[in-house]
């Protein structure tokens, strides 16, 4: 077997030495046999001659001793391959198209493939990720969002056996920091002291927490500075090291440096560590963060040897706490066990995957439409070349394999290019839409190409490769034989013709989705009901020092009315729970209503001048001013949705309505904020006034200016410093930045679908083009006798336009089909009324058929100025 | 023992044409080169000759055979000087050949006798 290897191996990198040696040894036998008939009395070109005759055909001789070889598969792929270049290098402007074709097609999908790697599917960067497990609590419901209490991870830890670590975090504490002159909210963690060692992670500088560091709350003040804010604060100085750091307001000891490889275990990069004893300074929402009842702590485990996940869930839920077994619904009641996956679970991310997903592959099937029609064309031409090798004995599996061969190399080609292509792609993606929250805050994300995505990209574009050369492969090599050739084509290009409609059709698509698309970005951003280019945000958080309520309403109403005294500010406004568009809910209802009659709305405890700020227009009666205090009677106000809800028949004015168990009377109604999209239903919503909720500690700021807000920014924090230096000022951003981050599934999708279908019409007009312009080569000598018979140029132009432009009709016709059908599927991500759809469908089928006609008139106007002379000598 | 059904140009032998199978061939290739290395050429002379000029071996058949043969590590080439001073590929049998020409020997003659057996008996 030896042998037979390195005899295939001399045969095939030797081969012009072993073709030459065959070449002389059956030279040498006919010189004998020559030689053998001179001697025996023959004339030499007689002797020549019957030698000739009796040995046969050299070449067919010679074939058999290659086959007798054995190496002839590898050798004809070898040959396959370089014949396919030579083709190539042939027909450069064929090539060229066809490679850059599969190349955006392919970067497409491997962009989307790298996105949806990253974000869904991939394990954590750490050694042996799939021992590492996510360890969560479940509330009710079999969705695992449960944190747990820090005297439960105790009680986990203490207890398991399958686990041979289990860590504790907090990862997104708000931590207000100052150290070295800089005073900054940072993003911190607060984790166990085994949370390193767990992740295997070791110290670029200094050292992590010790056991021993974590034992006793609020005893050991230690702090573990990222990378990132060691080189921008500390400026990468090994004095670092014990060197003091303020954070919320009480003095730590820096003990170590983390990594640069290592930013955390989310997307948001975590720029401090404190240990989980020092609890009670990182988290401000409970009066004693180390109580059993604040329940804070995400846990992540690694598993002992040879054991699985579900084991560990079933040991873990006999070691629950004893509270947890009958736990009303929205308290921790069991747990799960799962191995972590990408770094979301938003199904709205989901969702946006699967959309663009299938956008790329259309795209990639219309690549390989165009192809198999530029391939049809372009083979035909070649026809002649087939039908020589047919004739001359080769096989037809042979020919078309080779045909196949080109055809899979000019894809794996465009599938590498793609893949470079794909990287800048990711690229702008992470710039634009992945580099910060919808809080300003920086994010990480690690979106590399990784090796199945490689792998999958290539395969795609070999996939394709083999859908758009199988048609044409098989059509020329069964034309091969010389009747077929000349009876070709008559001109008609029936069968390219189904699938350039087929293109159009989805050119026609893709633009009116993609228009819809860009519209319904634009209104998320801009919205439609209320007003955001001019205001800027900003969170202010006493909480984070302690102040009492009182203390931080003081400090409050004096913001309020500095800020407001500023140049160039408009107004200020004030919200109580969660963001400045959007709060908390409440079950609300009538006051003679039972429990279980309340609905749910939205709420939110705004100061006077909200409605003004966000020129959201009130429907009826008053904003919430100076009169509505601590002492005056409560008051609220409510949107359209809920005034039609509970007072269907009347109007709301001076109705009382019970929110949040305090009975209010209302008096304003404000219009709908329409800031869901179509598939999200108008939030009933109720207001009630900040002031009057005496526990309001931290409040978040709307501010409307007079122009630029982002411009406005820094003089209005700067103003707050000087009401009070030592509060925490975060979240300081531009509305229309902050719905910017809301809307990232739209402005993605919207962004990736406007490429697409610039590329699908693109390549839609190249292959009309094409087709056409092969259509009028072959139809030179029919044009020629219509116009020797009279037919004026006018008549010609307008029997090509004609051709080309049924098909675009058609395609057309089918495509606002298809755009309808693609609304819907992306109805979750538009905006606004859906009354003036039908001028995108419309504006969609008018810019593809406008398209369709310029790639017809082209070579229309070629087939119009033919000499009919000269076209009538044409062959 | 079935030889298998030839594929290419069989050998003949000149004068009534008998259709040999393949691995016939072989098996005198393999006794021409069993006392010396030889060339293609004085291999087929060899089997002329020697046959009582019955046997005659195309050239077709014979190169093809000669580089099966070689691939299977039954002979092996080298390139020498020949008598009148030309270069040609000697083929000369190896240890393996060797022992492949005694079995496939051996199983003819087995063959021959049988089928003697059988044409003899009335």
């Amino acid at each position: 077997m030896l042998t037979d290897a390195l005899f295939r191996m001399r045969a095939l990198f030797r081969r012009s030495a072993v073709e030459r040696e065959l070449d002389d040894e059956l030279q040498f036998h006919v010189e004998h046999a020559i030689d053998k008939q001179v001697a025996a009395g023959v004339p030499r070109e007689e002797a020549v001659r019957r030698v000739r005759l009796e040995f046969g055909g050299v070449e067919q001789v010679k074939e058999d001793c290659r086959d007798a070889r054995g190496i002839s598969l590898l050798e004809t792929i070898l040959q396959d391959l370089r014949y396919g270049l030579r083709t190539m290098r042939r027909t450069p402007v064929f090539s060229v198209t066809a490679i850059l074709t599969i190349a955006l097609s392919t970067a497409g999908l491997a962009t989307v493939f790298t996105l949806g790697d990253t974000l869904l599917f991939r394990s954590m960067p750490v050694e042996h990720p799939e021992q590492i497990v996510a360890v969560s609590s479940t509330r009710g419901g079999p969705t695992p969002e449960g944190l747990v209490s820090h005297l439960d991870y105790l009680a986990f830890r203490a207890g398991t056996r399958t686990l041979s670590e289990l860590a504790a975090y907090y990862p997104t504490a708000p931590l207000f920091v100052t150290a070295n002159g800089n005073a900054h909210e940072l993003n911190g963690a607060v984790v166990s002291a085994n949370f390193f060692p767990l992740l295997r992670v070791t110290p670029a500088l200094g050292r992590f927490f010790r056991g021993d560091e974590d034992q006793v709350p609020d005893r050991d003040r230690v702090a573990i500075l990222s990378e990132h804010l060691w080189r921008t604060w500390f400026a990468a100085s090994p004095d670092a090291v014990g060197s003091p750091v303020k954070i919320n307001g009480t003095p730590f000891i820096v003990i170590g440096v983390a990594p640069g490889t290592f930013v955390g275990v989310g997307d948001s990069p975590i720029e401090l560590y404190i240990p989980t004893m020092t609890l009670r300074t990182g988290y401000r929402w409970c009066d004693d963060a180390l109580s059993p009842t604040c329940t804070v702590l995400a846990m992540i485990g690694r598993l002992a040897p040879e054991r699985t996940a579900d084991e560990a869930a079933a040991e873990l839920t006999t070691l629950m706490p004893p509270s947890w077994i009958n736990a009303p619904k929205g308290e921790n009641s069991g747990i799960t066990v799962v191995h972590p996956r990408g770094v979301t679970s938003d199904p709205s991310q989901i969702q946006m995957i699967r959309v663009l997903s299938g956008v790329a592959i259309v795209l990639l099937l219309v690549c390989c439409a165009n192809l198999a029609g530029l391939l049809t064309a372009q083979s035909a031409a070649r026809r002649q070349e087939f039908a020589i090798r047919l004739a001359l004995g080769a096989g037809r599996a042979r020919v078309i394999r080779q045909f196949m061969t080109e055809s899979l190399m000019l894809a794996l080609a465009g599938g590498a290019v793609g893949l470079l292509v794909s990287r800048g792609f990711v690229a702008i993606i992470t710039a634009l839409f992945y580099a910060v929250d919808a809080a300003g805050r920086p994010r990480y994300f690690d979106f590399s190409l990784t090796f199945p995505v490689i792998v999958t990209a290539l395969a795609a574009s070999v996939l394709a490769g083999c859908l758009f050369s199988v048609f044409p492969a098989f059509r020329s090599v069964r034309g091969g034989n010389g009747q077929a050739a000349s009876r070709s084509s008559t001109g008609r290009w029936s069968s390219g013709r189904w699938l350039l409609g087929a293109q159009t059709a989805i050119a026609v698509g893709l633009v009116a989705v993609a228009a819809l698309l860009a519209t319904s970005a634009n209104l998320a951003v801009n919205g439609s009901s209320f007003e955001s280019s001019h205001v800027a945000l900003m969170r202010l958080r006493p909480r984070l020092m302690k102040y009492p309520p009182e203390r931080a309403q003081l400090f409050q109403r004096e913001v309020v009315r500095r800020l407001a005294a500023v140049p160039g500010v408009e107004s200020v406004s004030m919200v109580g729970i969660g963001a400045v568009l959007g709060g908390g809910n409440t079950p609300v209802g009538l006051p003679n209503w039972t429990r279980d009659q309340r609905i749910r709305a939205g709420y939110n405890e705004i100061s006077p001048r909200y409605f003004e700020t966000l020129r959201m227009p009130m429907l009826s009666g008053r904003e919430f001013d100076d009169r509505d205090g601590l002492q005056s009677p409560r008051v609220a106000i409510v949107n359209e949705t809920l005034a039609r809800r509970l007072w269907p028949n009347r109007s709301p004015m001076g109705a009382t309505i019970v929110a949040r168990n305090v009975v209010q009377q209302v008096v304003g109604v404000v219009a709908d904020a329409r800031i869901g999209s179509r598939t999200e239903a108008v939030e009933p919503f109720v207001y009630a006034p900040f002031w009057q909720n005496p526990q309001q500690v931290d409040a978040r700021l709307a501010i409307r200016v007079a122009g630029d807000p982002a411009g406005k920014l820094p003089a209005l924090i700067s103003e707050v410093g000087r009401v009070d230096p030592d509060v925490p000022i975060a979240e300081t951003i531009t509305l229309p930045l902050q719905l910017a981050g809301w809307a990232r599934p739209v402005r993605l999708t919207a962004t990736f679908v406007v490429y697409a279908a610039g590329l699908a019409v693109l390549l839609t007009a190249i292959g009309l083009y094409g087709a056409l312009a092969f259509a009028v080569s072959r139809r030179t000598q029919e044009i020629g006798i219509r116009m020797a018979l009279g037919a004026a140029r006018a008549r010609v132009l307008a029997l090509i336009i004609g051709d080309g432009m049924t098909v675009v009709v058609a395609g057309a016709l089918a495509g606002v089909a298809l755009a309808a059908a693609g609304s819907r599927l992306v109805a979750h991500l538009l905006y606004g009324s859906a009354s003036a759809d039908w001028l995108f469908y419309v504006a969609g089928t008018v810019s593809v058929l406008v398209v369709g006609f310029a790639a017809s008139l082209m070579p229309a106007r070629r087939a119009a100025a033919v000499e009919p002379l000269v076209a009538l000598r044409h062959e | 023992m079935l030889l298998s059904k030839p594929k290419g140009r069989p050998l003949v032998s000149e004068s009534a044409r008998i259709e040999l199978p393949q691995g016939t061939l072989d098996l005198l290739i393999l006794k021409a080169i069993a006392l010396e290395p030889q060339h293609g050429w004085a291999i087929s002379e060899r089997i002329h000759q020697i046959s009582g000029d019955v046997l005659k071996v195309q050239q077709g058949s014979l190169y093809p055979a000669l580089h099966r043969l070689e691939r299977r590590g039954w002979i092996k080439a080298s390139w020498d000087v020949s008598d009148n001073n030309r270069r040609a590929k000697y083929y000369e049998l190896t240890r393996v050949g060797r022992t492949a020409l005694g079995e496939q020997a051996a199983a003819w003659r087995s063959l021959t006798t049988a089928v003697g057996l059988l044409l003899d008996t009335p």
